[in-house]
């Protein structure tokens, strides 16, 4: 190998590697998560409101709920949504209050809770598959309400 | 038989090199010392041969444009080349940028093999909460991770109603 050539071939390794760790990095920028957002009123109350028709969570769900003090978790919405590292999702748990999603890489997500317009809360923890990421808080009469974060995929 | 240097001295004498009076003491002995009138004598033909042989050095052309061109060759031999200097500095100068390059470009690679790796197993499970209120708890055994905001407090979302706080 000559002493031109030399360069030559340096050049190619070196946009070789910087090929391959751009694609890498594209790849990763580019993490997608499905996720389910359940919205719970959580209540000692045996029964949902009056004239709500609010069905029990999932046994699996209530079993993972046994850290919290209610005997009931009611559904009151769910909505399946696909969060990306490349930008913001949006979902709408109420009239008045919404979630900004994010995945953050690595089953890292950012959950930011936005109550009428206004930024709650900004959760930022890790979603892996079969755990749940339980954002929540405390309501009038004892009772409460939960968004329950779950990976669909 | 002679010794060394006056052999020296006689040479010296051949050559017109001694000062006045000792070239005069030497003419002296020379008259009545056998030995040494041979020696001169030998040495005197000894140099009239070897002059036969010596030829002057003819220039072509003058001598000032003989050293002139002497002092131009030397000068242009010290002289570094212009183009082998820039060869060298342009790959001195691609060398200095690459080689770094190189090493990032391989040490990146290298991290993002072991993160793609180490991936799943490397979940973190801290959780970060903007919110100065904020309890975390984790529920390992459950696999439930619980944010307890401060929110809302009596209320802003709400206008609550018992129905949902959210909703």
């Amino acid at each position: 190998m000559s002493v031109l050539q030399f360069p030559r071939v340096l050049i190619w390794l070196v946009a070789s590697l910087f090929l391959v760790a751009g694609s890498a990095t594209c790849t990763q920028a580019a993490e997608e998560m499905k996720i389910r957002a359940v919205l719970v009123w959580a209540t000692d109350d045996a029964n949902p409101p009056a004239g709500k028709n609010y069905q029990p969570v999932a046994a699996e769900i209530r079993k993972r709920l046994r850290a919290l003090k209610w005997k009931n978790y009611f559904e009151v919405k769910h909505i399946d949504f696909t969060a990306s590292s490349l930008s913001h999702k949006s979902v709408p748990v109420s009239d008045k209050c919404s979630l900004d999603v994010r995945a953050l890489g690595n089953s890292q997500v950012e959950v930011t809770l936005i109550g009428k317009g206004k930024v709650v809360g900004t959760v930022k923890g890790a979603l892996p598959k079969n755990e749940i990421l339980v954002p929540g808080g405390d309501a009038p009469n004892d009772t409460a309400w939960l968004v329950i974060l779950k990976r669909l995929d | 038989m002679m010794e060394y240097n006056d052999q020296l001295k006689l040479q010296a004498y051949l050559d017109g090199e001694l000062p006045e009076g000792e070239a005069a003491r030497w003419a002296e002995r020379l008259a009545r010392d056998q030995e040494a009138a041979a020696l001169l004598t030998e040495l005197r033909q000894t140099r009239e041969c070897l002059g036969g042989f010596e030829e002057g050095v003819k220039l072509p052309e003058t001598r000032e444009f003989y050293w002139s061109k002497i002092q131009r060759e030397i000068e242009r031999l010290e002289t570094p080349r212009p183009a082998a200097t820039a060869t060298l500095t342009v790959w001195a100068r691609l060398r200095r940028l690459l080689v770094p390059a190189a090493g990032l470009a391989v040490v990146a690679v290298a991290a993002l093999v072991a993160a793609y790796r180490s991936g799943p197993t490397m979940v973190a499970t801290e959780t970060a909460v903007a919110d100065s209120g904020a309890m975390i708890y984790h529920d390992y055994a459950a696999g439930a991770t619980f944010v307890w905001l401060s929110y809302p407090a009596d209320d802003d979302v709400a206008d609550i109603d018992e129905e949902a706080t959210l909703d």
